[in-house]
């Protein structure tokens, strides 16, 4: 059991993501999915709504959903059904949103999500109620410097395709619904379903909250979390919003159903809008379009095509590899990173070494410029080769750690940069032996020290040999030399 | 030069045989409309620059000797809910004032494609809702028969611009009878083909599931040629069905022996029908059982709720259809809102006309929360038992046969302040658009000197039956061949 | 049946974007009333185990393939704007809150 996110009261909650699915062309238009086009660059009639325009099904898009629900052991419908949702807003070009209501193409599926309380790791079931396919709104600029009175309307992403994925309530806390939306974010990133770019409002949530006192079965009046899009953002919200509501229940009051906004600055939630009058959208079958059928070849084709999951690639990663469970696990976060390791192994032919120098230095390297290896020149062959130099003697780790950095930041071939940067090892006999020699001669009493017994001083001697060969010098020869000379056996 | 009430097929062969060119009769059909505009007020707008370039070069074409087809040259018109490149639509409402289109509906760009020539806009009942083309912005059409009538509607400007001879066809659209009732109305033919014949695409909607292009002409061969142009499948519209276009001319070959002509008997006993109507009606039956047909009852037991269905599933749709017009990115905007809410509201309010309105707020109501189950998901189930009723009425007979409208064309006026009365004036052409079915109307009589219609139904992708029986129906009668006075 | 009231209408109007004065909410409350008193006939028909019909034709289901066409010229997409502001359509002030839930 986990700690409770709230001492007296159960924290219920159930996430609903919005994530917009890889394709070229909008869910029931032709017009190009875009980013960052000047406003209205990037629609054709069906996304303005012009009089008499009809929609048509991107047949990508129902591939994609498909591929999401089997990926998260959805149940997928034979027959599904796109419906209006009726409502006024100046970004919602028809009138009405087209999704999946009543009859969604798939439901009741689940992820694993793993999960890390003080340094204890498990996973979680998370159920998911359903998956549908519907259209994205268009975006209203309320720049009130730019604008005055009034908002502009840009609606390239009018019409943008988006599975919606909502969860079951059975999330207990705000690091479980973060680690639920990590979880699913890669999933989807790892079946090419949706790059879920968080800075490109890809992967949006909105969370439900509730609280009931432990033990009652019941759940208690929720309220809705809109737009929250970075996974710190969905931690703080949901901790503002239970802090809140606990404060509410506490001196006797009762939560009012309500959809709230965070406000990441006062870190607090505040009421948008009361759930009193609710929303009376007038869902009904949109009789532009014919109900999704689906058959069991159509969606087994899309089964054949599902690559390893995260999920199962670690496993494979532990079994085949000999890799610890949580080495396996980081390696496998993306499926990038994973890849670049198989590949990296192959070339290179112990796996364990690969994934050591992945996890520590390419990591770090990774990490400090901020970017996905598959966004930088380092190809899997020359990371293998670059291990490869240091197995044979030729490279020192600690040159290899810096030639790490270059590759990641330039690319290039490990061996010519070695040779460019002069980093190669000292492999020559006559200048170490020069040179220890000459540390043995600079540090007589040091030297005198060893031979009467204190071991510990060939560290010191060691370091003043690699000193001499500014580091290029393999240790391992270092300390064989120093050592039999230090012994008084000839070379 | 061609005569006012010529045929297609006439024209045709005037235009190949140099008689008269394109431009003569497009410049005729210009001028016949603008004659008569003050009278009939057929038309929402001409184009007459574009029509005349448009005719040049269709002449051009012709004396190259490559005309695109027998229709390339050939004045037309439209109905005002389809979009046309660089032309307006206002579906005759304020609240598409100023609308200019950058496309162009599948059915106008199949013309286009055969050469037609677009001579204007037809006037219409606002959104095509009613019965009588008076619900227009730009005030009502007159029958060219009696000119204190109505030509029916809501396609009426396009049945009496056909009626009248200003062209020899025009396209309209049916989503409870309105190409079929201003048929009957005006003495003309008049199509609705099996919804998704011909692509919805560019045409202005308003009841999605029921809407459907179709032709007005003064004979079942002119309907026949025309619709072959415009139908067959269009992968714009995701409810056209995937068949390419019937080949229906070559199909009319007058010989109906042995077609079984279907009576339905809830039809023919329904009250408040014009007993004038019902004796047309009934000697055109006669007729057709002397060209060999064979006559049965069959039974159609839930028409008598087709209207209730019809204008719950109608208006609900168009509730939704209409929310585009919100004065955000084309048309009409009210001016002097001090809000979002305001200028929805106002632009609305003063952009619809009071029967749009009326329509909007019962499909608004019926899709509400409490109601939905009790009217609209009521309605989508008897309209399933509708469509039961046509299939075992087709399993018995060919084609159904029932008056068009239980009336000939009544007086402007006489109904638009009473709603559900114009409602009821639908009460035999409902049906096929809520089974999907074609229908048709040709002229079968006259009661008091307005012509009569006769509907001829028949099963889904089954136009070329109807325009068989139509097409030999004309050959024995004289209907047909009658024109209103006053129009020579 | 349930008889549409007034307060109803003004209801309805209000969903759907329309405000009517005082004389017409009056009028359409009586028009509708009595329309939707003639539909009510159709609590009559026993449709129990009937499939509601969406479409009257049925149909395959029609995919798209997936590929972009080239959009709208932006000048023609803003061309019938009653309102605009460089290639973007201009609205009064949107209120926060009234966005959608
Ligand atoms: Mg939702
Ligand atoms: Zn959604």
């Amino acid at each position: 059991m986990s700690a409770p996110a709230h001492p007296r009261f159960e924290v219920v909650i159930g996430l609903e993501v919005h994530t917009q699915l890889r394709t070229e062309s909008k869910l029931f238009s032709p017009a190009p999915v875009s980013y960052g086009l000047p406003p209205n660059h990037s629609v054709h009639p069906i996304c303005l709504a012009l009089p008499g325009v009809l929609p048509t099904l991107n047949a990508r898009a129902v591939e994609l959903a498909i591929r999401a629900a089997l990926a998260t052991h959805c149940k997928v419908h034979p027959r599904s059904i796109f419906a209006r949702k009726n409502y006024f807003y100046p970004d919602l070009p028809k009138g009405y949103q087209i999704s999946q209501y009543e009859d969604p193409i798939a439901t009741g599926g689940w992820i694993e999500v793993a999960l890390e309380e003080g340094g204890e790791a498990r996973t979680k079931r998370v159920g998911l109620t359903r998956i549908h396919m519907e259209e994205d709104a268009g975006k209203s600029i309320h720049d009130a410097a730019a604008t005055g009175d009034s908002s502009q309307i840009d609606l390239n992403r009018a019409g943008v395709p988006l599975l919606e994925i909502v969860s079951e309530p059975d999330l207990r806390s705000p690091a479980e619904a973060a680690a639920y939306l990590r979880t699913l974010r890669q999933i989807l990133r790892y079946i090419e379903v949706s790059d879920a770019d968080l800075e490109k409002g890809h992967f949006r949530c909105d969370a439900n909250v509730s609280l009931r006192r432990p033990g009652q079965s019941a759940l208690g009046t929720r309220t809705e979390l809109k737009n929250l899009n970075s996974f710190r953002f969905v931690e703080m919200a949901l901790e503002a919003e239970i802090e809140r509501q606990a404060g509410v229940l506490e001196r006797g009051g009762r939560v009012q159903q309500a959809t709230m906004a965070f406000d990441p600055n006062t870190r607090r939630t505040r009421v948008l809008r009361l759930k009193e009058n609710a929303d009376d959208y007038r869902y009904f079958p949109d009789p532009d379009l014919i109900p999704l059928m689906l058959s069991e070849q159509q969606i087994d084709r899309v089964r054949a095509s599902l690559p390893e999951l995260a999920e199962q690639k670690c496993a494979r990663f532990v079994r085949e590899f000999g890799l610890s469970e949580y080495d396996a696990r980081q390696l496998t976060a993306s499926r990038a990173f994973a890849d670049f390791f198989e590949q990296a192994a192959a070339a290179h032919g112990t796996p364990k070494t690969v994934a050591n120098w992945m996890l520590r230095d390419l990591r770090e390297a990774l990490s400090a410029r901020e970017c996905e290896i598959d966004a930088t020149p380092v190809s899997a062959a020359s990371f293998a080769a670059l291990l490869g130099l240091v197995d044979s003697g030729r490279l020192t780790a600690k040159s290899a750690r810096e030639l790490v950095g270059v590759l990641v930041a330039d690319g290039g071939s490990p061996e010519e940069l070695m040779r460019a940067r002069g980093l190669e090892a000292v492999a020559d006999t006559g200048v170490l032996e020069a040179a220890v020699a000459a540390v043995i001669s600079e540090n007589a009493e040091n030297a005198e020290r060893y031979r009467s017994g204190d071991e510990k001083i060939l560290n010191f001697l060691m370091g003043q040999v690699m000193r001499r060969t500014g580091g290029k010098a393999s240790p391992a020869a270092v300390r064989e030399l120093l050592s039999r000379k230090l012994a008084g056996k000839p070379s | 030069m061609g005569a006012v009430f010529d045929s297609l097929s006439e024209l045709s062969q005037k235009l190949a045989s140099r008689e008269v060119s394109s431009l003569e009769l497009v410049g005729a059909a210009l001028a016949r409309a603008d004659a008569t505009q003050s009278t009939l007020h057929a038309f929402v707008g001409l184009r007459p620059a574009n029509a005349r370039a448009e005719a040049e070069q269709s002449d051009a074409r012709r004396r190259r000797g490559e005309p695109r087809s027998p229709l390339d040259g050939i004045p037309i018109a439209i109905k005002d809910n389809m979009v046309q490149t660089g032309e307006p639509t206002t579906c005759a409402s304020r609240i598409l004032e100023g609308f200019v289109s950058p496309y162009t509906a599948t059915a106008v760009a199949r013309l286009e494609h055969a050469g037609a020539v677009v001579i204007g806009r037809t006037n219409m009942d606002e959104f095509a809702m009613g019965s009588s083309t008076e619900h227009s912005s730009s005030g009502p059409t007159r029958n060219p028969w009696r000119l204190a009538s109505t030509p029916g509607g809501s396609s009426g400007g396009s049945a009496a611009a056909v009626a009248a001879g200003i062209v020899p066809a025009a396209l309209g659209s049916d989503t409870g009878g309105s190409i079929r009732q201003p048929a009957s109305f005006c003495g003309v033919v008049g199509i609705k083909p099996t919804y998704g014949r011909v692509s919805r695409w560019g045409l202005v909607a308003f009841a999605s599931s029921l809407d459907q292009i179709g032709v007005f002409t003064r004979s079942a061969r002119d309907a026949a040629s025309l619709l072959e142009r415009i139908s067959g499948h269009d992968p714009s519209d995701s409810t056209s069905i995937p068949e390419p276009a019937p080949e229906l001319a070559s199909a009319l070959d007058g010989d109906v022996s042995g077609l079984v002509v279907g009576l339905p008997r809830e039809c023919f006993v329904a009250e408040g029908v014009d007993p004038g109507v019902l004796a047309a009606v009934e000697g055109a039956v006669a007729e057709l059982e002397r060209a060999g047909a064979k006559v049965r009852e069959v039974s159609l037991p839930h028409t008598r709720h087709a209207i209730a269905t019809y204008y719950l599933i109608a208006t609900a749709e168009a509730s939704s259809n209409l929310a585009r017009y919100d004065g955000v990115r084309y048309g009409r905007r009210a001016s002097g809102a001090r809000n979002l809410t305001e200028m929805y509201e106002r632009t609305r309010s003063e952009g619809f006309g009071e029967e749009v309105k009326r329509r909007i707020l019962l499909g608004t109501y019926v899709l509400s929360a409490g109601y939905y189950d009790a009217y609209y998901r009521k309605a989508q189930q008897v309209r399933t038992l509708l469509r039961g009723d046509f299939e075992r009425a087709f399993g018995a007979c060919d084609v159904i046969v029932t008056p068009t409208c239980p009336e000939v064309a009544f007086d402007l006026g006489a109904k638009t302040s009473d709603p559900l009365a114009m409602y009821l004036s639908d009460i035999y052409t409902v049906s096929a658009n809520l089974a999907g079915i074609p229908g048709l109307s040709i002229p079968c009589g006259l009661v008091r000197g307005l012509p009569v219609g006769l509907q001829l139904l028949g099963p889904a992708l089954g136009e070329a039956v109807l325009l068989r029986m139509a097409d030999a129906f004309e050959r024995r009668t004289p209907h047909q061949a009658r024109r209103p006075e006053g129009f020579p | 049946m349930a008889r549409i009231t007034r307060d109803e209408v003004e209801k309805v109007a209000a969903l759907a974007r329309l405000s009517l004065g005082d004389e017409a909410a009056e009028r359409m409350a009586s028009e509708l009333d009595q329309i939707l008193e003639y539909a009510w006939s159709l609590s009559q028909v026993d449709t129990s185990d009937v499939e509601p019909t969406a479409h009257a034709i049925p149909l395959p289901t029609p995919l798209r393939e997936d590929r972009a066409a080239p959009p709208l010229d932006p000048e023609l997409a803003v061309a019938n704007a009653p309102e605009r502001e460089g290639s973007a359509f201009v609205v009064p002030k949107v209120i926060e809150g009234d966005e959608e839930g």
